[in-house]
């Protein structure tokens, strides 16, 4: 498969009539896309417009009630997967961050690695400090969750994700719950993966930040995708109505 | 003096302290191994519980450890002991201290449950997410995170069981277990002075929970540091 400038882009994964319903009312209907890899996809569109719950049916932390998920060629939504097992290879940042937080910031960064994926604790040990190092967070390595910042917490919880050498970053707005000087660490910790073309699906209300690194933007508006572009033409040219309301709104 | 010779009678001859000695020897074992029956039967009791209040699954084992609950909670210890005792072991020659642990370590557990099922109730659910998206299945994600955090929380409450558990053990004399009571009931039988070794267990029993309560405080202190 190729993608609209023509490179050969490997088909990470398919959503197909993805839909989601809480008693009589849907939160998706009928999403589809695809997702290919060293896509940095964001998802942005009003309170209540489903794109949250989009992402969280992604790893099925949220049950979608029809629909399928491929991922890397499996369907994820087949009640006879084993959707741990993939779950381990899709990461998620929580908007509260969801530190363990009877635990060292080490521990959370190796539990998954020594308990999931069998690695010796100096091996997980290691890798989990050259992340840290790299979001410059190396000398809180045996701090506790409750004695870091929320940034602070939220680039842990990035690398938590990262420990696990996920295929696929999923972040559920990352920067929400953050005080305003504490974004932009986040945000550089996402820049540095987008560059190191780590596939990242994020959903967010920072349409600056969208601006700057996406290279695929969703609009979604009750539930449905209302457009869906690259990003230039996505903010350049917005076509339906209410993205071009949306846009005058919050840029 | 009275009290020396009282103290003479009641303690020293016929070797008399040792019914209050090998009386406390029972009351620990028996409490001690209850209280371990206590917490296994009350953790998985909780989690089926908090299990079926978050998920709607497990519906048969909920119904099965409500029905426990109903039960032990709603009838008196002694009563239980008596069943086991002279009922289900009935035909069965048993050590009586090995009832008295079954009997107080199935009515603790029923306590321990609820306990523990609040505590775990109270956690965020942002910290199962956080679990099952790493790729812990849901048992993995209880143990590893969710019930060290809900057995932080409810730690004070848990001792406090433990304590009135401790005391409920006084009753085992019903099966004839010579335990602490026991022990001194059969000193004050024998030489019809009530006051001292009755005085002596309830002093007895006031130091351990003294104890108990003072080293709970401390590692209550001890987790709760280890946050800060």
């Amino acid at each position: 498969m190729s993608d609209k400038n023509g490179n050969d882009k490997k088909l990470l994964i398919s959503v197909e009539n993805l839909s989601k319903r809480y008693e009589d009312l849907y939160a998706l209907y009928n999403v589809s896309i695809d997702i290919y890899k060293g896509d940095v996809i964001f998802i942005v569109g009003p309170s209540g417009s489903g794109k949250s719950t989009f992402l969280r049916c992604l790893n099925r932390l949220e049950e979608p009630t029809s629909g399928n998920i491929i991922f890397d060629g499996t369907d994820i939504t087949d009640k006879k997967t084993d959707i741990n097992k993939h779950r381990q290879k899709m990461g998620m940042v929580f908007q509260q961050f969801n530190l363990f937080p009877h635990m060292s910031v080490l521990k959370n960064l190796i539990l998954g690695p020594v308990k999931l994926q069998n690695k010796s604790k100096e091996e997980a040990t290691e890798e989990a400090m050259a992340l840290l190092d790299r979001v410059g967070l190396s000398d809180r390595a045996n701090a506790y969750p409750n004695q870091l910042s929320g940034g602070q917490k939220q680039r842990i919880a990035i690398v938590r994700a990262l420990c696990m050498k996920p295929d696929v970053m999923l972040f559920d707005e990352p920067t929400s719950a953050l005080d305003p000087e504490m974004v932009g660490e986040v945000l550089e910790v996402m820049r540095e993966l987008a560059k190191e073309n780590m596939t990242m699906v994020v959903v967010t209300h920072e349409i600056a930040f969208a601006k700057e690194i996406a290279n695929r933007v969703i609009f979604m508006a009750d539930g449905q995708i209302e457009e869906e572009n690259d990003a230039k033409e996505f903010f350049e040219n917005p076509k339906s109505e209410r993205l071009k309301n949306f846009l005058a709104k919050v840029l | 003096m009275t009290f020396l010779m009282d103290f003479k009678q009641n303690f020293i001859e016929e070797d008399r302290w040792k019914f209050i000695l090998n009386g406390l020897g029972v009351t620990l074992r028996v409490t001690l191994f209850a209280v371990l029956i206590g917490i296994a039967i009350g953790f998985v009791v909780a989690v089926i519980r908090a299990t079926y209040e978050k998920t709607g699954k497990l519906v048969i084992c909920n119904f099965l450890a409500n029905v426990y609950l109903t039960v032990i909670r709603g009838t008196p210890v002694v009563v239980q002991l008596l069943i086991i005792y002279f009922v289900i072991f009935a035909s069965v020659r048993v050590d009586k201290i090995f009832v008295a642990i079954i009997a107080f370590g199935i009515n603790s557990g029923a306590y321990v449950a609820e306990i523990v099922r609040s505590g775990i109730m109270s956690i965020d659910p942002g910290q199962m997410e956080a679990g099952r998206s790493l790729g812990f299945n849901y048992i993995e994600t209880m143990w590893y995170i969710i019930i060290p955090q809900a057995f932080k929380n409810v730690l004070p409450a848990l001792g406090n069981e433990f304590i009135v558990l401790l005391k409920e053990t006084s009753v085992a004399g019903y099966i004839a277990l010579e335990d602490l009571t026991k022990g001194g009931d059969i000193i004050r039988s024998q030489t019809y002075h009530p006051f001292m070794p009755l005085l002596a267990v309830a002093a007895i029993y006031l130091a351990i929970v003294m104890l108990l309560s003072f080293l709970l405080k401390n590692l209550e202190r001890r987790l709760r540091n280890s946050e800060r």
